[in-house]
């Protein structure tokens, strides 16, 4: 089976005034229909400039050095400008995480979801209903009166809804969400958390969540992928992740969740040091400086560990 | 035990603005707190924690002084009945760290400005310097640095330098931990632990974020529309919420554990407006658990166990 996405040892780096920031480097990772990916990482990991080269959205300065992404088995770094604006909306669609921004202040929510189906051949009737229908798919209740509404009579979970009923309104085989829930309160974040769910259910696609909020990667994705300092350092099924975590990396990002200890601990666990210079990589594993079982091995490049059940960790501390 | 802060029925009224209310005389006032009694205890943490429009921030800043009270009293350790001295009795940590750093000044100016601004002498201001940056664990030559050189983690000790200058008793910070990385949030917080050990001073920790209030805060008062609706010890009230309220936001909370995924939501609908206050209980909107009574009778906030108030109708007590 073809993938519905999958993205094959992308390495992506921005030209910056310090030099060339490798920020992507050999990532692969795939989607399915009907699957939720999770990637999950820290700032500067790379998790968002992942999620926009897979609908190429990444700026004027940078650079696909190699690898691809394809869509349906179609390499989309290779389309011409106008294929991709077609594709892009319509079958690969992407939600932001700040839903103050996601729309234009001065258009009212009905005039927008009409302007986001500007490919659609559809008469203005048409577009209309299916704008009301995608608001009424993300649970907004009266949504012939949220169609008339500004952006700005909202609120944020509200917003972040529309924004959902926006991606999903020319249908998309893909929907990509870069922390969708961050900027939201815990109860509206639950409230989001639960109709990404719903929508997975019925919306036959694959949702991709990138986000560094691991709760929400715990109760939504299917597979996961971790991702440090550019690369994604192990991937695999939720619950071997989460459970059975192989690389040093992940163990420690879960060992530092708050969420994760129990009540008045005095000491939480940290990672010390800091994410490594992406424009001067040492070419050996980005880990190692801050891992506290690295090796002189370690100074090398890192294999990549096939665990099984599509579960790989990029470590030469891992035992396959 | 002294307390660093006490609240006594503080309420906090805005005038209603815009619209009609020019044409019809007397504003209408906006009731944003309510009533709100609370202490926090010399060298102790209280969490106060509630969805935003709730009043949390405006009870900070109404302790802080940067917002009038219109009934009540707020007194603070060292301030003895009267206005408490924003920096030397207490002082504020905001939400945004990098944005709450004047961009055109340098770190080592930024952490000494305090003692300027309370026309504290001061010998050796780069001794100074030095001296605050090694106490949040960062290297004196960042005294040379301005904000935008610094990560969030970064900007975020240099704000608790900050604040902590002129050693107050009392630390407020709001969402302290908002827009950090897990690993540097816990760096964050274990600083915070630490130098209230070292100092023993007390903080007003303000967030939505339960996880962070479990490990920091030896008491919880979860606000709903500016009213307190449960206070108390933060083991208890989340191993036994009173409020059903309280119960939601914890049920609410990710579990970063696939196996126990929630598959009901804990809670349904939005916040209500202040304009358009829910009569009864205000929560009875969202309750999974309101009865008739909650839709005409508004709840008092009473003791439900030892050293535990909730504002329910039918507060589960321990047993």
């Amino acid at each position: 089976m073809t993938p519905l996405i999958e993205v094959e040892g992308l390495s992506l780096s921005y030209r910056t005034a310090g030099g060339e920031v490798s920020a992507v480097r050999e990532v692969s990772v795939r989607a399915d229909a009907g699957e939720v990916l999770g990637i999950v990482g820290e700032s500067g990991s790379g998790k968002s400039t992942l999620a926009s080269a897979m609908i190429r959205l990444n700026g004027v300065n940078a650079r696909v050095t190699g690898g691809s992404v394809r869509y349906r088995g179609q390499d989309v770094l290779a389309l011409a400008h106008e294929d991709m604006r077609a594709l892009r909306g319509s079958k690969i669609a992407m939600v932001f995480q700040d839903p103050m921004t996601a729309f234009n202040p001065v258009l009212t929510i009905g005039n927008q979801l009409l302007d986001f189906q500007h490919n659609r051949k559809a008469s203005r009737s048409d577009k209309t209903a299916r704008a009301t229908d995608v608001l009424e798919r993300v649970g907004i209740a009266d949504a012939a009166a949220v169609m008339n509404r500004y952006p700005h009579e909202l609120s944020g979970g509200m917003r972040q809804r529309v924004a959902i009923a926006a991606a999903l309104a020319m249908d998309p085989d893909v929907l990509i969400a870069d922390e969708p829930t961050t900027a939201l309160d815990v109860t509206m974040e639950a409230q989001i958390i639960h109709l990404l769910r719903a929508l997975r259910a019925d919306f036959g696609g694959a949702i991709i969540i990138v986000t560094h909020h691991l709760g929400v990667i715990a109760e939504l994705a299917d597979r996961v992928a971790v991702m440090y300092a550019g690369e994604v350092v192990e991937d695999g099924p939720v619950d071997a992740i989460f459970h059975d975590a192989r690389h040093p990396y992940t163990q420690a990002l879960l060992a530092c969740d708050p969420a994760q200890l129990a009540v008045g601990e005095a000491e939480l666990p940290t990672i010390a040091g800091s994410l490594p210079d992406l424009t001067a990589l040492t070419g050996g594993c980005a880990f190692a400086p801050r891992c506290a079982r690295a090796l002189p091995v370690c100074a090398t490049r890192p294999p990549r560990v096939r665990l099984g059940q599509g579960r790989s960790a990029l470590c030469h501390r891992v035992a396959a | 035990m002294t307390a660093a802060l006490r609240l006594s029925a503080v309420s906090v009224d805005l005038a209603q603005s815009g619209g009609l209310v020019p044409f019809l005389g007397r504003p209408r006032r906006l009731a944003i707190l309510h009533d709100v009694s609370l202490t926090v205890q010399a060298g102790t943490t209280l969490a106060l924690v509630g969805e935003s429009g709730s009043g949390k921030t405006t009870l900070a800043r109404a302790v802080a002084g940067l917002q009038p009270i219109s009934a009540g009293s707020i007194e603070t350790s060292s301030s003895a009945g009267g206005a408490a001295v924003r920096g030397s009795d207490l002082s504020l940590m905001f939400q945004d760290a990098t944005a709450s750093l004047s961009p055109r000044m340098r770190i080592g100016d930024l952490v000494t400005e305090p003692f300027v601004i309370a026309r504290q002498p001061m010998t050796d201001r780069a001794g100074k310097a030095a001296e605050l940056l090694a106490g949040v664990g960062l290297p004196a030559d960042f005294a040379h640095r301005y904000p935008h050189e610094l990560s969030g983690g970064q900007a975020r000790r240099v704000c608790v330098a900050r604040a902590l200058a002129l050693t107050p008793a009392l630390v407020i910070a709001d969402e302290p931990t908002a827009g950090l990385d897990v690993s540097v949030q816990a760096e964050i917080l274990n600083l915070m632990t630490d130098i209230q050990r070292r100092l023993g001073l007390a903080y007003l920790i303000i967030t939505h974020n339960l996880a962070l209030v479990r490990h920091v805060a030896g008491r919880i008062a979860v606000l709903y529309l500016g009213r307190i609706v449960e206070e108390g010890p933060t083991a208890r009230v989340f191993a036994d919420p009173a409020h059903p309220y309280t119960a939601s936001l914890i049920a609410a909370e990710p579990l970063p554990d696939p196996r126990r995924r929630r598959h009901d939501l804990a809670i349904k609908g939005e916040i209500p407006s202040i304009l358009r206050r829910p009569s009864g209980c205000e929560f009875h909107t969202r309750c999974p658990r309101a009865e008739a009574l909650c839709r005409t009778t508004a709840p008092l906030l009473r003791a439900i166990a030892p050293d535990r108030l909730a504002r329910c109708h039918f507060a589960m007590t321990e047993t």
